[in-house]
């Protein structure tokens, strides 16, 4: 595949750089989960990360959040993998990349983590109060009736517990959590994972909608097709290396990326 | 009759040894083995408070609850900030921290009939021709007040919340923007406030000795693995279950087989059923 170029390509009406990281490179002990990574999203952009299993996903996903730096300082302390962190990562001009978690999210950053972890004891309704507790009461609840809006369903079932949850149901509520967290930019981990077709069609529109709110979004996923109609850009990965970027109509042209990640 | 009575209020009082641990447990993960230590060295301070420096029982109480607080949120920053994720070693050091406190408070002499705590109302009453002192009314009414106001407290608060969304997952909780170390250290120093609360108000009910602490300890322990560590309803349950076992053990074999009863349920539940008899989620993770 050709060299990644992300720098020069954006379709119209893109705002200024949201977030942006240079040669990101993240070691678990000799392993190498991110290799040289460079990525760079503009406010009010929808952007993918495509790769397969194991491709640093969701290790980018954690770098960006500030995860990794929990996970860094948690296997510290009892002295096991040792997790290494460098390149540079900017988000509004600021340097981000050693931050904790609850600083970003202060700042705008919130993750959606993959396999849509919720509060399954809590019901429908207190796991999105939880994901106020940095927010004002005031704006909560506004937050809370956009997501309700935004999945009736979850509305609907707002007393049950949401261990209760089908999956899909699950994940609406995974994002609901994030979307309350009242996020800038907002990271997506393989929303689409283990849906049906009319659900992955659904939470694809679902982020559209949220794009309409203002919120940029940075979301990954191993198959492209569902998520091809609303995003302006994207990447692909492969080993933690960067392989491809472009438009959506670039990526749709590339023969290797609608072989690999559009089953066409 | 006076069996049901007195069971009601043992069970009640083993709640209110439980209710800080279990906590602790719930949120943070960190069995805290200092929770005894913590509640006997409260009713010192207090009484310190009272016969030291003169001040009236109920600011030496709030004192103690204070003091308790402070103690169990500085352990999480100097003893258990670098242990975090080791249970065998969170538990070790806890353990070591309240022996120490336990033989300190033993080896500055405070033992003996002199050390007691005054109970709020004086006299009693009979009902159903069971004689009940005043005071274990109080211990009812807290034990009530306490399991309600901290069901409040954890369902309608921004920290309450908090701490559920520890409790119940890490990860999504840090990426909201919760801090784990900030609600951890808070869940030990509510654990070791209403550890004193109890203290404030059963130990009026006998004479202060440090080795309460381990008592206290024991039941706790007891409570909170046969309920189950990780729900209330559990712990409740628990209570009454060897809080009624325990007064009708000394009813019909001997007083001084009640501190065996708490024994052989730990023994027994982990033998038959290792996630405890109310416990939830561990059970299936145990089949597999």
């Amino acid at each position: 595949m050709e060299a990644a170029e992300h720098t020069t390509k954006q379709p119209n009406g893109a705002g200024d750089i949201l977030l942006s990281g240079k040669h990101l490179m993240v070691f678990f002990e000799n392993a190498l989960a991110l290799n040289d990574l460079s990525i760079e999203v503009r406010r009010g952009e929808i952007v993918a990360v495509l790769g397969s299993n194991s491709a640093g996903k969701t290790t980018l996903m954690n770098t960006i959040s500030g995860l990794i730096v929990d996970m860094k300082k948690k296997e510290q302390r009892r002295g096991g993998v040792r997790i290494t962190l460098r390149g540079e990562l900017r988000y509004k001009g600021e340097e981000i990349l050693t931050l904790k978690p609850s600083e970003r999210v202060k700042r705008g950053i919130v993750l959606s983590q993959e396999r849509h972890p919720i509060f399954r004891d809590s019901d429908v309704l207190e796991n999105l109060k939880i994901a106020g507790y940095l927010k004002r009461a005031g704006n909560l609840k506004e937050r809370i009736q956009f997501v309700f809006e935004l999945f009736p369903v979850l509305k609907k079932l707002r007393r049950r517990k949401a261990g209760l949850l089908s999956g899909g149901e699950q994940q609406m509520l995974a994002i609901g959590i994030a979307l309350v967290a009242d996020p800038e930019l907002m990271l997506m981990d393989e929303p689409l994972l283990g849906l049906s077709p009319l659900l992955q069609a659904d939470l694809a529109r679902a982020i559209r909608d949220i794009r309409q709110q203002g919120i940029t979004v940075l979301v990954t996923e191993q198959f492209a097709r569902p998520l091809l109609p609303v995003i302006d850009r994207g990447y692909v990965v492969e080993n933690g290396m960067l392989v491809f970027a472009g438009t959506r109509d670039e990526l749709f042209d590339n023969p290797e990326v609608r072989a690999a990640y559009l089953g066409m | 009759m006076s069996l049901l009575i007195y069971g009601l209020i043992n069970s009640v009082i083993l709640a209110l040894y439980t209710v800080g641990f279990s906590l602790t447990y719930g949120i943070s993960g960190i069995a805290n083995f200092a929770h005894g230590a913590l509640y006997i060295l409260s009713g010192f301070a207090a009484w310190t408070f009272m016969n030291a420096a003169g001040l009236p029982f109920w600011l030496s109480g709030i004192l103690a609850v204070l003091i308790s607080a402070i103690i169990g949120f500085v352990f999480y920053w100097v003893l258990l900030l670098r242990l975090r994720g080791i249970p065998l070693a969170e538990l070790i050091v806890t353990f070591a921290a309240g022996v120490a406190i336990l033989e300190l408070l033993t080896w500055k002499g405070f033992y003996g009939i002199r050390y007691s705590l005054p109970v709020l109302v004086r006299g009693g009453v009979e009902i159903f021709g069971v004689g009940i002192d005043y005071q274990r009314f109080i211990v009812l009414a807290c034990g009530v007040f306490l399991v309600v106001g901290l069901w409040l407290f954890v369902h309608h608060t921004r920290i309450g919340l908090a701490f559920r969304a520890m409790a119940q997952n890490e990860r999504t909780a840090l990426s909201i923007g919760i801090e784990s170390d900030w609600i951890g250290s808070l869940s030990l120093a509510f654990g070791a406030a209403l550890a004193a609360v109890a203290a404030m108000v059963v130990l009026p009910l006998g004479v202060m000795e440090s080795t309460i602490g381990y008592e206290v300890l024991i039941y706790a322990l007891a409570v909170a693995i046969v309920g189950g560590l990780e729900s209330t309803l559990g712990m409740i349950a628990g209570s009454f279950l060897i809080g009624y076992g325990q007064i009708a053990a000394a009813r019909y074999i001997g007083a001084k087989w009640m501190i065996i009863v708490p024994l052989a349920a730990i023994v027994f539940v982990l033998a038959v059923r290792p996630s405890g008899l109310f416990g939830k989620f561990k059970e299936l993770e145990e089949r597999v």
